[in-house]
């Protein structure tokens, strides 16, 4: 009788436990919608940007920009600081989403210090930072307050500082650990090099005879930065997209097999009255049974 | 000819236009159907794209201008766009 019982009340609260993941599931899919919106519209402006740069640039340039300059290693007395952006969320229960992030973070600074860099880390979203500060890792930038809609100011204020300490040689490279956005189910952590801003491959200088205002040169050192706060800005749109497919995934996961626990507990619960209800029936009989005689 | 107003946020506007006047960082650029190719720096202003009655008028900052093959491709990191009848 108290086992029957007993199995009720794990069967309301695994009901329960169903309810509220489905819901976050759905939650899920309609931010997710959303998210995936803003990963499209921020195509075109990546894409014009990249081919503009690709057009204007020629492998003799290279060198005159301290954006597209490869500093010397630190041990060649190049500078020893290197920059790492960690891109996380703010809220968790999206599966392996941040701990596969976290890893990768991890991964990335052990070759930097392996490299002689020290890595100074920027940290965006609530998990990844509060990994490495129980690490006891300090951060060189915390910021939890952008969540799930990036907009492209906050890259740029991201950006902008790192941006400057590279041209002005202090930094060695900036990386930046995002979530690839391949679909809602494949969401796989990157390490993206910022800077120094990797030459397109397909250079061949000005090709289309441009008339150029002001010129080369001038146009491509105010495109870069824009280039690389744009690099940021995706991947903070994308991580934001990929956030909201991990736990869309995690939950639907979540609510089929609170649909498996279920059915197991109500079978078991079922078989128990059952067996409870036959007994009962036989006793009767065999009470009926003593009083005939 | 075909514009596109490209943000780092979202396309603002894509269409056929007879005339766009942008704010250039050294002044403003007029560009009309058939111009050669041409790229420049963009400043802050300004952007008007006209087709026949309609005007279109953005506010924008920073980024480029790029005319190719009577396709003009604004791309600026600050939009704020609100569209006109005349």
């Amino acid at each position: 009788m108290a086992k029957s019982r007993q199995l009720k009340g794990r069967i309301r609260s695994v009901q329960n436990t169903r309810k509220i993941t489905k819901t976050m599931e759905l939650v899920a899919t309609s931010k997710l919608k959303r998210a995936q919106d803003r990963v499209i519209a921020a195509r075109p402006y990546a894409e014009a940007l990249r081919q503009v740069i690709a057009d204007l640039f020629t492998p003799d340039l290279a060198d005159r920009f301290p954006l597209l300059r490869q500093p010397a290693p630190p041990a060649k007395g190049g500078p020893s600081r290197a920059a790492l952006i960690l891109l996380t969320s703010n809220r968790g229960l999206a599966g392996g989403f941040n701990s596969n992030l976290i890893k990768e973070a991890r991964r990335r600074i052990e070759t930097l210090e392996q490299q002689g860099h020290t890595v100074e880390l920027f940290g965006v979203g609530k998990k990844g930072i509060g990994f490495f500060k129980y690490l006891g890792r300090k951060m060189a930038l915390e910021r939890t307050d952008i969540g799930d809609r990036p907009k492209a100011e906050h890259a740029g204020e991201i950006a902008e500082p790192l941006i400057e300490a590279f041209a002005a040689g202090q930094l060695a490279s900036v990386d930046l650990i995002q979530a690839r956005f391949i679909s809602a189910l494949q969401t796989p952590p990157a390490t993206i090099r910022i800077l120094p801003v990797e030459t397109p491959a397909e250079g061949k200088g000005v090709s289309r005879n441009y008339i150029l205002a002001p010129n080369a040169e001038a146009i491509l050192e105010r495109l870069l930065p824009l280039y690389v706060r744009n690099a940021v800005y995706r991947g903070m749109v994308e991580t934001a997209a990929a956030e909201h497919g991990a736990r869309r995934t995690a939950m639907k996961n979540a609510t089929d097999n609170a649909g498996d626990i279920l059915e197991l507990l109500k079978r078991t619960y079922n078989r128990q009255r059952q067996a409870q209800i036959t007994q009962e029936i036989a006793e009767i009989v065999g009470g009926a049974a003593a009083l005939q005689g | 000819m075909q514009v596109t107003v490209i943000s780092p946020e979202a396309s603002m506007f894509d269409g056929e236009a007879d005339a766009v006047v942008a704010p250039a960082f050294d002044g403003q650029v007029g560009i009309l159907p058939n111009h050669a190719p041409f790229m420049t720096l963009l400043g802050e202003g300004t952007l008007t794209v006209r087709r026949a009655e309609t005007v279109s008028r953005f506010s924008v900052r920073g980024g480029f201008l790029q005319v190719v093959e009577n396709r003009v491709r604004v791309v600026t990191e600050h939009v704020q766009g609100e569209t006109h009848a005349p």
